[in-house]
């Protein structure tokens, strides 16, 4: 092992520190260099044309009939799941909690348990 | 008669020859270190995937008169591979394989978040060269603060070798501590409007600059810094495995197999060098104890800086993705995801978390190679 630069701890601290940063720095230069020369990177788009006449309006599919309370990611979780299975958003007509019924509730879980 | 003194004579030779002749009180106490190393990992889920092996070997290391480091067997291979720094850079290659530096391509300027948190590592230097370790023991003890552990572990053998098993049983430790150490720093440390900062969507990253960006970065930093070309070199290799989309099969190798293999050999290893001769002496306390400050140093200056650059970017970066810096992939980037989902519900900062996270690997690795060159 040769003999260390310096042993004073506040000197190592502060070389060591200029050097992690002046490195970090250096890398942080060449990642911006390497976004600068991306030749794959998407072309910033051209001014926009004037906004073509807007096109008679396409019927749009019914509002789905929400029940009060339902957050928005809950209604975006079960629509994700809906097309999950192919259906598009016009084939949700409502969404709305199930009865919470503990009575039912138990004959609904009786039920699926005999069809496993 | 004589058949007799044969069977004693056998039984004493059994005897003397057994563990049991030479066992002393600080096997025993090693032997219960491990134990409850174990329970730590496998009951409590500390970083089991190394914490156990860990255990294990120091259990292992505390069986008198196996002969592990004497005699040629898988024992004094695995050694070999720890004391040759094999282990650690072949860990990285895994690390690189699972890493994705996009959040880091899409935000450099969060490097500097990933240098500032390296304050614990010097903090926890001068503090362990105020209490009397020589230089090159304080910069291992030092790097416990970069919370990164094949990098603890390579430069313990390069600058302490006696010191490993403490460091390395430290840096894991606080590791799987991480969510319970930072949170109160980082409470104490920010207002509640800057808790709330709500940062922009990071821009898309070509498939161009994750390529480039490996290639770049070793040339550049294993040219500055030599002494951790093997270790930046094999992270970065991984990363290039992972993103040129043509090695799948050596990015999965790399980071399940090799990667699962290896960390088996290298926590073992690390944990048969905690003999009861070179674990039980008082300066494991201190590097325990210093190791807390070096963690909570750098979580603090890793937030102290992001609400400089929070003030400098006008409030457009949140000072809590700031400890993620300190690396502990992913679990600090998760710790400033849950800080600051409790300040604001929906402020998801887990992705941005991730660019300070990566940088904190590579700050770590730039401050071992930027300790060897000086004090080895």
């Amino acid at each position: 092992m040769s003999q260390p630069v310096t042993t004073n701890p506040f000197i190592i601290m502060l070389i060591n520190m200029t050097v992690v940063f002046l490195v970090l720095i250096a890398l942080g230069v060449v990642i911006n260099l390497i976004h600068y020369f991306d030749p794959t990177k998407p072309k910033a788009k051209p001014e926009e044309a004037p906004a073509p006449a807007p096109a008679p309006a396409v019927k749009a599919a019914p509002e789905p009939v929400k029940e009060e309370g339902l957050t928005p990611e809950v209604v975006a979780v079960i629509a994700a799941a809906v097309a999950s299975f192919g259906y598009g958003p016009g084939a949700i007509k409502a969404i709305r909690p199930i009865d919470r019924n503990g009575w039912k509730q138990s004959g609904r879980a009786m039920g699926m348990d005999r069809t496993v | 008669m004589e058949l007799f003194n044969a069977f004693v004579v056998s039984l004493q030779s059994v005897w003397t020859g057994s563990g049991f002749a030479t066992f002393t009180g600080g096997h025993a106490i090693m032997i219960g270190v491990g134990l409850v190393l174990l329970y730590m990992a496998f009951v409590k889920e500390f970083e089991p995937l190394l914490l156990g092996p860990i255990a294990f070997g120091c259990i292992l290391a505390n069986f008198p008169g196996t002969g592990f480091l004497e005699e040629p067997g898988l024992m004094q291979a695995i050694h070999y591979g720890i004391a040759n720094e094999i282990f650690p850079p072949l860990i990285f290659l895994g690390i690189g394989a699972m890493t994705d530096f996009g959040p880091l391509l899409a935000r450099p300027v969060v490097l500097l978040l990933g240098a500032a948190a390296q304050i614990g590592v010097f903090v926890a230097l001068v503090g362990a060269m105020l209490l009397g370790f020589n230089v090159q023991e304080a910069g291992a003890i030092g790097i416990i603060g970069g919370a990164d552990g094949p990098t603890a572990i390579y430069l313990s053998i390069q600058m302490a070798p006696h010191l490993l098993g403490a460091i390395a049983v430290a840096a894991y430790s606080y590791m799987s501590l991480v969510p319970l150490i930072q949170p109160p720093i980082m409470k104490l440390l920010t207002s509640q409007k800057e808790r709330e900062v709500q940062m922009e969507q990071l821009r898309p990253v070509t498939k161009f600059e994750r390529v480039m960006f490996p290639i770049v970065a070793t040339i550049l930093i294993s040219l500055l810094l030599p002494p951790i070309a093997a270790l930046l070199g094999m992270l970065m290799l991984g990363n290039l495995f992972r993103e040129s989309g043509v090695t799948d099969r050596l990015s999965d190798t790399a980071q399940n197999s090799l990667c699962n293999i290896v960390t088996i050999f290298l926590a073992t290893g690390t944990g048969m060098t905690m003999s009861a001769e070179s674990f039980l002496v008082p300066q494991t306390l201190l590097i325990i104890c210093l190791g807390l400050v070096a963690f909570a140093a750098g979580t603090a200056g890793g937030v102290l800086f992001g609400k400089i650059m929070c003030r400098l970017s006008g409030w457009k970066i949140n000072p809590l993705i700031g400890s993620a810096g300190v690396s502990a992939v992913p679990m600090a980037a998760r710790v400033s995801q849950m800080v600051g989902m409790k300040a604001k519900p929906g402020n998801y900062l887990l992705m941005h978390a991730m660019g300070p996270n990566v940088a904190g690997v590579i700050g770590t690795a730039v401050a071992a190679g930027t300790m060897l060159a000086m004090l080895k």
